[in-house]
């Protein structure tokens, strides 16, 4: 052929260099349109947002912490992330699988925009899971009593997730030109995240196990967002990186050797590398400081609050909740006898947050007298879990002694925990760990659990069907005698005018 | 005639085979008809011409525009519009969706402009009506017709078909016809066929290929002038001849070297072809 160079002039290869990238644009909101279209796209999308529309009629009455919401909007994405990977490599292979390439070859868009174009077809998909995301996210926030705060990074992970699906997806069918190459790599991800989630690391975790999309959890405690320690951040820019790196490489292996493609896939493989060595990192000493601190010495770290007799100390985050907590503590206040029911509490918010989200740790009981835990969750069994705890200090006067509790006071805490609310049986199967009303049972509380005998079960349950009015007057005239130590279940029970089980109290 | 396309010299070879061996032609406004036997090089001269394949050596121009630089290349592409032989279709598109993602890879950017351009081309080859079909659900000719729209979308000045006519009934064939008439009309078509009907009716130039090489280049009229003189009637096919065939109305009509006293008759296009291929001839009409 002709080796004549033809250069057009400057303003015309500018003019050029628009129309190919307009016509990259144009080729990119036809896939996309494609893309979302696409019926294992459309189904994953649809069964995503009926998980969603599923956790927001929980998050409604759960009182939502928002620095874990944050971190649950993360899986849900990995179904439409399945599905775009899928499709986004069907699509670059389209032509080749129906035999137009003949054709489409001698089109003026080059094959390296053109990959251009399918990688950036993935990102409405991205952009609907970053809307899907965030109305889960704005739904939990405006959910009653909802607390916290969310870390954009977090919330970025779902979107990101899809986007690096697809540009997986893309580069997948630039290297290997078969259909089955995507179901392969994603068998060979699903042993890939075991495999990283298995290696040993320190006691961060697994060293590896950043380098997946998803991170979940070894707790399901809620910590103070400040003393989470997740690098959030890091690993969004980490996935960014990746998927920007995916796409580049596409480009690159499918003929774009520009220097400014080079140059743009140095900087992607520059923010991966930057993110993937942030979130390895441990966590700092900082946090590790603040996580001890508010463990052992919550006080020097939350605000109180007063409300009627007594005061309530909450991690700044929770402050507004302690209004809620009072009401349950003037619900229980009201139905005692004595000086209880005037009794001055302190109602303290504590943590077990030593071990960051990498491992539980119960919650020792205070040995301050009168003085109550209150945990970071809220709503549900939480509710009677707390009311138990303030019945238990009013009864035996702190948390530590209740560890010891054997006799029949553990019908007046029950009855005084339960007897409030307006379904107690229900309340009372939710607060006790088999979800019984009947036989002996570990009792829930923010710390330590209590133990209930059959015999002490039998007498709260007729306690509570007896309903309020009859019972609350009897456990203001006999509460001295109520509270006593070693007072039997049957005296408890023949005080409060039901029937006495027959049999001494033993404790299992 | 005014020059559109210009080749000199193409060759290229498959291993030992020459599909092309120094072809040189010129090509200006109106069809243009690529005629040869299987295997003569038309495809490959067509894919070389469209760009999808280099040549050896030689050198083309389409429009003024050198496809022998990246630039020069992708200039071309913006002016041409090719149907290659048994085209592909992605079936779940629609007609419409088809044309307009061809139309996307051509560059034509602006949306309003490009569906516009796309209802022009679809209406002009007469498929406005199930522009809204899935391509897997259309017809083989309504198929071949969808290519047709996505080689003219953009109003291509070079536009290179090749057997588009393969596969069609006479009906179809007809239209299709029609439709190429009318796409010759202000731009450079170059049409490859088996069918010397197809050029009779359709091209004001033809281009006969055989063994790589062009054989003939001029008008159709110059190509059955070729043969005058050289066909006769009888009774029996004559041996001597080059073909020879039993016409419908029970005679043999002869191509070749007449005997003395042959009863000569009136020469056709295909006549002409036949000479234009002289050795080849047996194997074109066996």
């Amino acid at each position: 052929m002709s080796a004549v160079l033809e250069k057009a002039p400057p303003a015309e290869r500018a003019d050029e260099q628009r129309r190919s990238w307009a016509a990259v644009l144009a080729l990119a909101l036809f896939e996309a349109r494609k893309l979302l279209l696409r019926l294992p796209v459309l189904l994953m999308f649809v069964l995503y947002a009926a998980w969603i529309g599923w956790t927001m009629r929980d998050a409604w009455s759960s009182y939502p912490a928002l620095q874990d919401v944050d971190r649950a909007t993360q899986t849900g994405p990995l179904l439409p992330a399945l599905a775009v990977l899928l499709c986004a490599n069907q699509a670059v292979l389209r032509s080749q699988r129906q035999d137009t390439d003949r054709h489409f070859d001698v089109l003026a868009l080059e094959p390296w925009r053109r990959t251009v174009g399918f990688a950036l077809s993935v990102v409405p998909a991205a952009v609907l899971t970053a809307l899907l995301v965030a109305a889960q996210f704005t739904w939990a926030v405006l959910a009653p009593g909802s607390v916290g705060h969310g870390s954009v990074g977090e919330l970025l992970v779902g979107p990101l997730t899809v986007l690096l699906a697809g540009t997986a997806g893309v580069l997948l069918a630039r290297v290997v030109k078969s259909p089955f190459a995507a179901p392969m790599l994603m068998v060979l991800a699903f042993f890939s995240i075991l495999f990283l989630g298995a290696v040993p690391g320190d006691s961060n975790g697994s060293a590896t196990r950043w380098l997946v999309p998803v991170i979940g959890d070894a707790s399901s405690k809620t910590l103070p967002s400040d003393l989470l320690g997740r690098p959030a951040v890091w690993h969004a820019l980490y996935l960014f990186g990746l998927a920007l790196t995916l796409a580049l490489a596409a480009v690159l292996v499918n003929g774009g050797r520009t220097k400014t493609v080079a140059a743009a896939l140095v900087v992607a493989v520059g923010l991966g590398t930057w993110g993937a060595v942030g979130q390895a990192a441990k966590v700092s000493k900082a946090t590790t400081d603040a996580r001890v601190l508010a463990t052992l010495n919550p006080a020097k770290v939350q605000s109180c609050a007063r409300h009627g007799n007594s005061t309530y100390c909450a991690f700044p985050e929770w402050v507004p909740r302690t209004g809620t907590w009072a009401e349950v503590t003037d619900h229980v206040q009201s139905l005692a006898g004595g000086t209880a029911a005037q009794e001055k509490l302190l109602v303290r918010q504590r943590v077990e947050a030593r071990y960051g989200m990498d491992a539980d740790g119960a919650i020792e009981p205070s040995t301050v007298p009168y003085q109550v835990t209150v945990g970071t969750r809220w709503g549900g069994p939480r509710v009677p879990e707390f009311a138990a705890a303030v019945s238990s200090v009013l009864v035996m006067g702190s948390e530590k002694a209740t560890g010891s509790l054997c006799d029949g006071r553990m019908v007046t805490i029950m009855w005084l925990a339960l007897g409030w609310q307006s379904d107690p049986l229900t309340q009372m199967r939710a607060v006790r760990l088999d979800d019984s009303v009947s036989g002996s049972a570990i009792v829930l509380s923010p710390t330590n659990p209590m133990s209930m005998t059959t015999q002490q079960t039998d007498v709260v349950r007729e306690l509570l069907t007896a309903g309020p009015n009859k019972v609350a007057p009897a456990v203001k005239a006999h509460w001295a005698e109520l509270t006593a130590p070693k007072v039997t279940t049957a005296k408890v029970a023949q005080l409060l005018g039901v029937k006495a089980p027959a049999g001494a109290d033993k404790c299992e | 005639m005014t020059t559109t396309v210009s080749a000199a010299g193409l060759s290229l070879r498959y291993g030992s085979t020459h599909a092309l061996d120094d072809v040189s032609l010129r090509l200006g406004e109106g069809v243009t008809g690529l005629l040869g036997p299987n295997g003569a090089g038309k495809t490959t001269l067509l894919r070389v011409l469209a760009t999808a394949l280099p040549a050896d050596s030689g050198t083309f121009t389409v429009l003024d525009h050198d496809p022998g630089t990246t630039g020069g290349r992708q200039e071309v592409r913006r002016v041409l519009g090719y149907l290659p032989q048994t085209p592909g279709f992605h079936p779940d598109f629609t007609a419409f969706e088809f044309v307009d993602y061809v139309a996307i890879l051509k560059e034509l950017t602006d949306r309003e402009a490009r569906h516009r351009e796309v209802r022009r081309v679809l209406a002009e080859v007469d498929l406005s009506d199930v522009r809204g079909k899935r391509i897997k659900k259309l017809s083989g000719g309504m198929r071949q017709r969808v290519a047709l729209a996505a080689a003219l979308v953009g109003d291509p000045g070079f536009l290179v078909l090749d057997e588009p006519t393969v596969g069609l009934d006479p009906e179809q064939r007809m239209r299709f016809r029609e439709l190429i008439a009318r796409a010759g009309e202000g731009r450079t078509v170059l049409l490859s066929t088996h069918q010397t009907e197809d050029v009779a009716m359709l091209c004001n130039r033809v281009v006969v290929m055989a063994g790589g090489t062009v054989r003939f280049d001029g008008t159709p009229a110059e190509l059955t002038a070729r043969a005058a003189g050289r066909v006769w009637s009888g009774t029996e096919r004559d041996p001597a001849a080059m073909a020879g065939w039993r016409t419908g109305l029970g005679a043999f009509r002869n191509v070749g070297d007449p005997p003395p006293g042959a009863e000569l008759v009136e020469p056709t296009l295909e006549d002409g072809y036949l000479i234009a291929l002289d050795g080849m001839a047996a194997e074109v009409a066996a």
